[in-house]
């Protein structure tokens, strides 16, 4: 039962999110207001309930089931994209590289920054 | 005898009529991959989504199911992600504090690093003749799997594709990681941490927690701000 009522939680702000994405002809999915609804009610209220707990931790533990079924597409829909290979190959690889390389060096470099004003001061 | 291998040979189309087979299926094979990924030793470059779905695929594909068909009967299974993704909202706020002791480096690296994440990719995709299609589908490559499947399909892209690039982007963004943080150098391991969260999503997170619990909280927190931000901003993007 906590399970049940923790699941209840989670699907009432997936709904939220849902109608508030429709009304207001947001482009963002139900799923993420419902999530960013979620952190700001946790933050005003500052602890999490134990049944929400329990259900979050079961769905979160069982998220590579969840998207199973949307990875194996990849084998059956692939000849759609032939042809396209190497632009998607390039773009996975160097681009990931590129933006693990601007990660580190901007946050880095801002690290070094504050820790220097700080030292100034 | 005829008939009655006919008949047999018939079994998993007949029970494909029902949602039922999908789940089955799906199940079995989440649980042979994570039991195999244990076997062959945890291996990085090998995710037990990616071993779990080539199972999947492979059985699929022997019993000759039609795969739109197992797509809507697993319909039953990825309903659940709607509402897995709000359940992110929980370890997002338990991470929360680390905001507040390190606000200036977040608040600074996160836009920056998680539109040039989708940009660089999208920019090489379209120089090298990508298709609009394709280009929705890769933009999203650094969120974490839940939010990008909504973002794709805001977007108007192959969630297939972008499953595909997301698991790639996870392994080669680990690998980046471990590689730059020997040449730059870095060492701090809040920042490769945050850098394996923002880039590599929950693959990312998976090797973070292997450095450290420091390392794996601030991936925690790069990929749940990274996965909002993204669904925020690029939507919007797209639109213009």
């Amino acid at each position: 039962m906590p399970m049940l009522r923790g699941f209840l939680i989670l699907v009432l702000f997936f709904l939220l999110g849902e109608a508030l994405r429709v009304l207001f002809l947001l482009p963002v999915s139900g799923g993420v207001l419902g999530m960013i609804l979620m952190t700001l009610s946790l933050m005003l209220r500052g602890r999490v309930n134990d049944d929400l707990a329990t259900a979050s931790q079961a769905l979160i533990s069982v998220l590579v089931l969840l998207i199973m079924p949307g990875v194996v597409g990849v084998f059956f829909l692939a000849s759609q994209f032939s042809g396209q290979w190497l632009a998607v190959a390039a773009a996975l690889l160097l681009g990931t590289f590129l933006s693990v390389l601007t990660t580190l060096l901007v946050m880095k470099g801002v690290l070094r920054l504050s820790a220097q004003r700080r030292s100034n001061d | 005898m005829t008939e009655f291998v006919s008949r047999f040979i018939a079994i998993p189309d007949l029970l494909a009529a029902s949602p039922i087979l999908a789940i089955g299926l799906t199940l079995t094979a989440f649980f042979v991959g994570n039991w195999l990924f244990a076997r062959i030793g945890k291996p990085l470059w090998m995710p037990p989504v990616l071993l779990s779905a080539v199972i999947l695929s492979a059985v699929i594909a022997v019993l000759s199911i039609d795969y739109v068909r197992y797509q809507e009967g697993a319909l039953w299974i990825t309903v659940l992600l709607g509402p897995a993704t709000v359940a992110l909202g929980i370890p997002l706020y338990q991470q929360i504090h680390h905001i507040r002791a390190l606000w200036l480096p977040i608040v600074v690296t996160l836009p920056l690093a998680a539109t040039m994440a989708a940009v660089y990719a999208v920019v090489i995709a379209w120089t090298l003749g990508a298709t609009p299609e394709v280009l929705a589908s890769l933009a999203p490559k650094s969120v974490t799997a839940p939010i990008a499947i909504g973002i794709t399909e805001q977007l108007g892209g192959s969630v297939a594709l972008m499953m595909g690039g997301l698991l790639i982007t996870g392994v080669v963004a680990t690998l980046f990681v471990d590689l730059l943080a020997k040449w730059l150098p870095v060492e701090d391991e809040r920042i490769l941490g945050f850098a394996l969260g923002l880039n590599g999503h929950a693959i990312g997170t998976a090797r973070a927690f292997e450095i450290s619990h420091t390392a794996g909280a601030f991936s925690s927190l790069g990929m749940g701000l990274t996965g909002v931000f993204t669904a925020l901003i690029l939507p919007l993007v797209f639109r213009l």
